[in-house]
């Protein structure tokens, strides 16, 4: 008989379960456009390949008393052709299914994964070796010698960590925003990871038990808070009180009839964006949140000078406290800005913004951040309140949480896959479900790629984004998919 | 690829008219990176409108039974099948709630169905046939429909062992009725009792170690 290894999900995890609903499923989707037809059956194998190297992969979430639990699973994925729309639910409770689905649509593939499961940082170690696998199978004359595939590294492992951020930007925090992924192997790390395999070879129960702790416990530095004060220094020092919160402007719409995620995407080279950031001395996403302040000010009647829109920015951790998890270990910043104060073009709010941010997204205050995300973590208080609900708690506090929100923002930064993934992947896509209108930031191989989701049905900030960026002299095209039943009249599925 | 000359945008995808700006579009149109989805129009809002204005019609059926009090002698047969009609509709709606979890679905139908029949012999002068034969009758079925079922149906152990083991409790309540002196005619209490002792017997020795398994699994602070 088979016990099944499981492991309790995490607090930042939790939320997802609870604040799921018909209209945010917590999925989000990253995607890939390759230069020819997708072939299924070798995505397929490649697929079983990259599952058995995720242990974390095989989990199925599951309601104990106290807490849900990802408990290990005999389950296989399969690849399908994409025949859902885009970030579609994958959790149902009481239903035992994986967390993720990989789809294919003429020349894309896209990976899809449940949030309680994984960060977009996480999802994007599995979508690199998924695409590495493929494109071996499909192009076998480039693939690098075989045995060095044997002694792969799987991306984010402690051997292959992803590279610090390159400098960006004039404030001293700009590139906690600026994230970069160069996922290619390093002999190096090979030789070390061949050396530890051979030493402790771990069974499939293990590497699930290990791959599926929550993230802020696998971080060994943090474990020892005293060590982490003497090295912090100044971190008695309280943050300088909030200035009160202003009633923050919100975005409101038709919802979608089906309650789809209404999703388009921009696509552009890169290069003359990051040119325009760096024009106005700040890092690209802080840059592009203040196009988006701007694109929502144009369009929506209600936002009248006066008016503070809110953004909330996750911040990567891996990139301040060294963790090879792939699950959830990230923590977000609020920024804001209030319009009619002073100069509202986008390259001042967006400076305004990266000095908020960059305050805030500090190694002290983030080290601050994580021990209060530890600390919850093991608060003996939040243990022994029954599921149900704490579920309720967290769904309220996810509700208020959302009022002081205008947008959501995430970005995944510039990735750069293994060979021979990079030289027959183009353009990457990154799209999360979202309550209120988001956008998410991915670039590869000088392709910027922005996908754009919202409840609702309207377009107009979008419009009006794409026409902001196009004023600048950016060539820019859009991909939707079809939401409203005008959009969908007519055309064969 | 086509253009929105108003957005200067290109377009991928066959669009008849922007999707932004609504505007004409120029040039050859090529296959969308998305797929058209069909609308899903979700019956999941009427569903549970109705499962929620159901419970509440049987609660309410329920307790209006209160206002008629016991004497009402005219009101037996109107009763009686007026709770009948209520309690099905209930089991009807957990089953179709529970229908994912055969194992759940019997320890709610046993709590359930036996409260109602304890309800109803409350109100019908509290002869006690209820205790006396309806519970231990009802408990000893479903021990029994749970051990078939799992035969049947492919049902993996750690789905089914904790809602076992809480049909096998269950099935010890009428002991407890019985040592009370609640009970008149005792044997289907004695019967129902040494049914639900064997079964715990039998999966604490087989299952022992799979239901500790669990239990530290679900209750795990």
């Amino acid at each position: 008989m088979k016990r099944r290894h499981w492991v309790r999900l995490d607090n930042v995890s939790n939320i997802f379960p609870a604040a799921r609903s018909d209209v945010d499923p917590k999925v989000f989707r990253l995607g890939a456009e390759v230069d020819h037809e997708v072939d299924p059956a070798l995505l397929q194998l490649a697929l079983e390949e990259t599952f058995e190297r995720f242990p974390l992969y095989h989990a199925v979430l599951r309601r104990g008393v106290f807490w849900h639990y990802l408990q290990d699973s005999e389950l296989q994925p399969e690849v399908t052709a994409e025949t859902e729309q885009v970030c579609a639910p994958l959790y149902q409770a009481d239903r035992r299914t994986l967390l993720f689905r990989v789809v294919h649509h003429r020349r894309r593939i896209s990976l899809e994964v449940f949030h309680a499961l994984s960060d977009g940082t996480g999802a994007l170690w599995f979508l690199t070796d998924l695409l590495t696998a493929y494109t071996r199978r499909r192009f076998p004359g480039e693939s690098p010698a075989a045995d060095e595939l044997a002694e792969q590294v799987r991306p984010g492992a402690s051997e292959r960590p992803d590279p610090p951020p390159a400098q960006i930007g004039t404030h001293p925090g700009a590139q906690a925003a600026e994230e970069v992924h160069e996922l290619t192997t390093d002999s190096f790390a090979h030789y070390f990871r061949g050396r530890r395999r051979r030493r402790a070879p771990s069974s499939h129960e293990e590497d699930f038990t290990r791959e599926a702790a929550p993230a802020v416990l696998t971080v060994e530095e943090a474990e020892d808070p005293e060590a982490l004060q003497a090295a912090g220094g100044e971190d008695e020092v309280p943050p300088a009180p909030r200035p009160p919160r202003r009633r923050t402007h919100r975005v409101r719409g038709t919802r979608t009839p089906d309650n789809r995620t209404r999703a388009l995407e921009l696509s552009m080279p890169a290069a003359p964006v990051l040119g325009l950031a760096k024009a106005e001395g700040v890092a690209l996403t802080m840059y592009l949140t203040a196009l988006f302040f701007e694109a929502i000010r144009r369009t929506d009647e209600g936002a009248l000078a006066g008016s503070t829109m809110a953004a909330s920015v996750p911040v990567n951790l891996r990139q301040f406290f060294p963790s090879t998890s792939a699950r959830n270990f990230f923590a977000t910043i609020r920024v804001e800005h209030t319009f009619g104060e002073g100069d509202d073009s986008p390259g001042a709010v967006a400076r305004g913004l990266q000095e908020a941010f960059s305050a805030e997204a500090t190694p002290e205050a983030l080290e601050r951040r994580l021990h209060r995300l530890i600390r919850v973590e093991r608060w003996p208080l939040a243990r022994i309140v029954p599921r149900p609900i704490k579920d309720a708690m967290l769904s309220v506090i996810n509700h208020v949480n959302n009022r002081s929100l205008t947008v959501a923002i995430s970005n995944l930064g510039r990735v750069t896959l293994p060979a021979p993934a990079q030289s027959h992947v183009g353009r990457m896509q990154f799209h999360v479900s979202a309550v209120r209108p988001q956008f998410c930031v991915i670039s590869h191989d000088g392709h910027l790629t922005i996908g754009f989701t919202s409840p609702y049905v309207e377009t107009a900030h979008v419009r009006e984004y794409a026409r902001l960026l196009t004023a600048a002299g950016i060539e820019v095209s859009l991909a939707a998919a079809r939401t409203t039943e005008e959009e969908l009249a007519g055309v064969e599925p | 690829m086509r253009t929105c000359a108003g957005c200067s945008l290109r377009i991928e995808g066959e669009w008849e008219h922007c999707p932004l700006c609504g505007g004409a579009l120029h040039g050859r149109a090529e296959p969308s990176p998305y797929p058209a989805v069909p609308l899903r129009f979700s019956r999941r809002r009427v569903l549970r409108v109705l499962m929620l204005s159901s419970l509440g019609v049987i609660v309410l059926s329920f307790l209006a039974q209160l206002l008629f009090g016991h004497e009402a002698e005219s009101l037996g047969v109107l009763r009686s099948v007026w709770l009948g009609i209520a309690t099905t509709w209930l089991v009807v709606l957990m089953a179709v709630s529970k229908r994912r979890n055969l194992a759940k679905f019997i320890v709610y139908l046993v709590v359930a169905a036996g409260g109602v029949n304890v309800y109803w012999d409350f109100l019908t002068q509290w002869s006690g046939w209820s205790l006396t034969y309806v519970l231990p009758i009802l408990c000893s079925a479903s021990i029994i429909g749970l051990l078939i079922t799992v035969r049947l149906i492919r049902m993996e152990l750690a789905d089914y062992v904790v809602y076992s083991g809480l049909t096998v409790l269950l099935g010890l309540t009428p002991i407890v009725f019985l040592s009370l002196g609640w009970v008149g005619v005792a044997l289907p209490s004695v019967i129902c009792g040494a049914l639900s002792i064997a079964v715990v017997v039998l999966l604490l020795t087989l299952r022992g170690g799979a239901v500790r398994h669990e239990l530290a699994t679900r209750l795990h602070l």
